[in-house]
């Protein structure tokens, strides 16, 4: 693994780590919006003609 | 959701349910990292209806659809959220839900159960995105390896629990 990539997956770990050390209150908060945008690329026109080709 | 677990717990305190813990997806993001998911898992304790060994469901669909709530499939939507009700069916739901820790969502109490349980009923489930929540715990580092050994080795999951370290992660020592 290159340092580039190294430092890809340091910061991503930093970032889960920062996730999932908030309050349960905000983090339901953050599922909420997590589940309306992806309600909303369900019913999105491409995501439906997508799913007819198939 | 703080709207939907009010519901819940009026739920509870009219006695259409009994104790309940939030398992599934929304359990785990009181651990980890929140992940996207469409509906909440409240695993519920039920009381069997006179003269019957079997549990049904039917008395808390009875109670939200005389509450306005509507139904979708195996789910109600309360306030926004589809909701599946699960009774606890085995010795491992059971002890789950007993062993479930306390917390609050926006002042609102609830109970979520404990990461070793939500790690062994995702390993008997044994889909992929079950499987995909046990890896996001056991890189979290947060369970507790002696609670979890016990769990596994109470509710007979030891066999599989090696077959995912083998598939899951032997491969990255």
């Amino acid at each position: 693994m290159n340092d580039w990539m190294r430092k890809v997956f340091e910061s991503k770990r930093a970032a889960r780590q920062q996730l999932r050390a908030l309050s349960f209150s905000e983090k339901v908060k953050l599922l909420e919006k997590l589940r309306d945008r992806s309600l909303a690329i369900a019913r999105s026109p491409l995501r439906v003609r997508q799913h007819q080709k198939i | 959701m703080k709207g939907t677990l009010e519901v819940i717990n009026e739920m509870q305190a009219e006695g259409v349910i009994g104790q309940y813990a939030i398992g599934g997806a929304v359990g785990a993001t009181f651990y980890l990292e929140p992940s996207a998911t469409l509906d909440i898992d409240i695993f519920v304790t039920l009381e069997n209806p006179q003269g019957s060994s079997l549990v049904t469901l039917a008395p808390v669909y009875d109670y939200l659809r005389s509450r306005g709530f509507k139904t979708e499939k195996e789910h109600v939507i309360i306030e926004g959220w589809p909701v599946q009700f699960l009774p606890a069916a085995g010795a491992l739901e059971e002890e789950a839900l007993e062993q479930a820790v306390e917390t609050e969502v926006e002042g609102v109490r609830t109970r979520v159960m404990t990461g070793e349980h939500l790690v062994a009923i995702a390993l008997r489930t044994g889909r992929a995105k079950d499987f995909a929540r046990i890896l996001q715990f056991v890189e979290s580092g947060i369970l507790d390896a002696a609670r979890l050994d016990s769990i596994l080795k109470r509710h007979g999951l030891v066999e599989k629990w090696e077959q995912f370290e083998v598939k899951f992660l032997r491969g990255n020592e």
